[in-house]
């Protein structure tokens, strides 16, 4: 067995690789002179600084006995407005306050814009994902349909959709489709991310249905099961297994595509990203950030599925 | 020749059927089949069998002919030919057994999704038929846990539970290890035995001895000899069965 020795060789020399790759990336950002701070980042993505309680208006402060409500008194008369929470006070019992006055601070976590932009990554992803599944479904049968017109159809549709370049395909969704049926920003984003990834998924689905014995669908139809009892609950639950990598691989991929809808506006991860590097001056640390979670989103999800797929192979 | 009979079960007339890339698999195939009969098929490899006995529940459509199955035209226009399936139950060599389904949920599946039986008379049922193919201890099990032999009653108790009146057997016992195929023949023969009518295409020629009412020869595409089975075993009198009886035994 001399196996041992060398899977260790072997680690050590992907731990050396790593090492030296990652001093490589630090020793050219000395050589332009770059200094990295990653401080600069934290605020964008979760922002701790205390926000100031300014007055709205002329009037008198009360601070209660325990110092735990501030109340303000306007002079014209009206609603007093109570402030509870803060973490420190600026103003005496009995102070006269101006309007715009800081009276007070609280103390709270905001998130920041590149969180933000990942939460619209997200929901842009997760809704494009339900939908080209949906979509996807239907084409991958049509695609197998007996049916001439269907299947021609269905064939056009995924050749034209993987035969063009997403980017082109999202602007015109925004300036024709969307203009045509009026539909917003993140609409028009969604629907182009849909209708790119159903073409693909629709590959997945034909292969994954393919795959199962043709045996499967004749047992089921000799029991007397129409066509789509037999594809419901004989073949599409086999092929669902079988599908699950090359779905993956294909949500990890929407992922990332998610981030071209930046180019008509949709302030995603990416764009939030090109946004922060503008205000803070700080490009490396921002892109880093937002790479890693991109990784972060793709990891998961990838997690995900493969704990799916342990589950599933219980009849294997 | 072939008298319409109020007993025939399943009537076949003039049956061609010409698959898509030209070959000619059956040729003017005309059988009709007395309900309780237990009608065995036999000839050499790719002389049509497979595809005569699956024109009866249309997993192939004919080119041209007639079959007409339990006074059902089968290819008439208000005919629905799911419906008719459900009486005509099948097995086949390659068990075709659903991988993702336990043992009795392979059973169950049919009868709940298309004869929308309440859950509790199909189990019942499901059961009873896993016991009588000899599967008690294993209905739990996913198909790819049991021996082929065992999946093989299980396909059959699959078909059973959908109440059929004909079953159709496509070389039930050929994809079987020799001590395996025992097990399944003992179970087509209480099969039989209880009247069901059969049809089975086989090259066990001591069950086609023992069971059959009748014995069908085909070649080429042709069906060339109908006999019983005393006769067709020891007094053959077609030239190309007795040249294949000759090859076989
Ligand atoms: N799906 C098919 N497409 C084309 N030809 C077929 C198909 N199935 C069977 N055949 C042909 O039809 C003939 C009869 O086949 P089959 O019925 O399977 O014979 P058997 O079951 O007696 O071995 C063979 O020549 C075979 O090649
Ligand atoms: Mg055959």
């Amino acid at each position: 067995m001399q196996k041992q020795p060398n899977q260790m060789l072997w680690q050590g020399v992907y731990l050396a690789v790593v090492i030296i790759f990652c001093s490589v990336v630090y020793a050219s950002s000395k050589h332009i002179n770059y200094n990295w701070n990653w401080q600069r980042v934290v605020p964008y993505l979760i922002n701790t600084e205390p926000q100031s309680v300014r007055a709205p208006f002329d009037g008198t402060a009360k601070v209660s006995t325990d110092d735990k409500t501030l109340t303000l008194v306007p002079d014209a008369g009206g609603e007093p407005v109570v402030v509870k929470k803060f973490s420190a006070i600026s103003v005496n019992d009995g102070d006269l306050i101006f309007e715009g006055d800081q009276v007070a601070t609280i103390s709270n976590w905001r998130i920041g814009p590149i969180t933000e932009g990942m939460i619209t990554t997200l929901e842009i992803s997760l809704a494009s994902l339900v939908f080209a599944v949906i979509i996807g479904l239907f084409i991958g049968l049509g695609r197998i349909s007996r049916n001439l017109a269907i299947r021609q159809l269905c064939i056009t549709y995924i050749e034209i959709i993987r035969g063009t370049p997403l980017l082109v395909q999202i602007f015109i969704f925004y300036f024709f489709i969307g203009t045509v049926l009026s539909l917003d920003r993140f609409t028009a984003g969604v629907a182009s991310l849909a209708v790119f990834t159903a073409a693909y998924v629709a590959e997945i689905v034909r292969s994954g249905i393919q795959s199962i014995p043709p045996g499967q669908m004749e047992a089921a139809r000799s029991l007397g099961m129409t066509y789509v009892q037999a594809m419901v609950n004989v073949i599409l639950p086999q092929a669902f297994k079988r599908t699950l990598p090359p779905m993956a691989g294909q949500f990890i991929n929407l992922i990332k595509d998610s981030s071209l809808v930046s180019v008509i506006s949709i302030t995603d991860l990416t764009k939030a990203g090109r946004e922060v590097v503008s205000a803070t001056f700080a490009p490396f640390e921002v892109w880093f950030t937002v790479a890693l979670l991109y990784l972060v989103m793709t990891g998961a999800l990838s997690w995900m599925i493969q704990h799916l797929e342990k589950k599933l192979a219980a009849s294997d | 020749m072939h008298l319409q009979n109020a007993e025939d079960i399943i009537i076949a007339k003039d049956v061609d059927k010409i698959y898509p890339n030209g070959c000619h698999a059956l040729k003017k195939v005309s059988a009709s089949i007395k309900k309780g009969e237990v009608v065995v098929i036999i000839g050499p490899s790719g002389s049509g069998k497979s595809t005569f006995l699956r024109t009866l529940n249309q997993l192939e459509t004919i080119s041209s002919g007639s079959i007409v199955i339990d006074q059902v035209d089968m290819y008439g226009k208000n005919t629905n030919i799911n419906k008719l399936r459900e009486h005509v139950g099948m097995v086949f060599q390659s068990f075709n057994l659903f991988p993702h389904k336990s043992a009795l949920h392979n059973v169950m599946m049919a009868p709940l999704k298309v004869s929308k039986r309440a859950k509790s008379e199909v189990e019942e049922h499901a059961r009873a038929l896993m016991k009588k193919v000899g599967l008690a201890e294993r209905m739990n099990n996913y198909p790819s846990q049991l021996s082929g032999g065992q999946q093989q009653r299980v396909a059959i108790a699959r078909a059973l539970c959908m109440k059929p009146k004909i079953m159709l057997f496509d070389e039930p016992t050929s994809a079987l290890d020799p001590e395996m195929v025992g097990e399944v023949l003992d179970v087509m023969k209480s099969l039989a035995k209880e009247g069901m009518t059969m049809v089975v295409v086989t090259h066990e020629m001591g069950f086609a001895r023992e069971v059959a009412d009748r014995v069908l020869f085909m070649e080429d595409g042709e069906l060339l000899v109908e006999d019983t089975p005393d006769k067709f075993f020891h007094n053959p009198t077609h030239p190309r069965l007795q040249r294949f009886l000759s090859q076989v035994l």
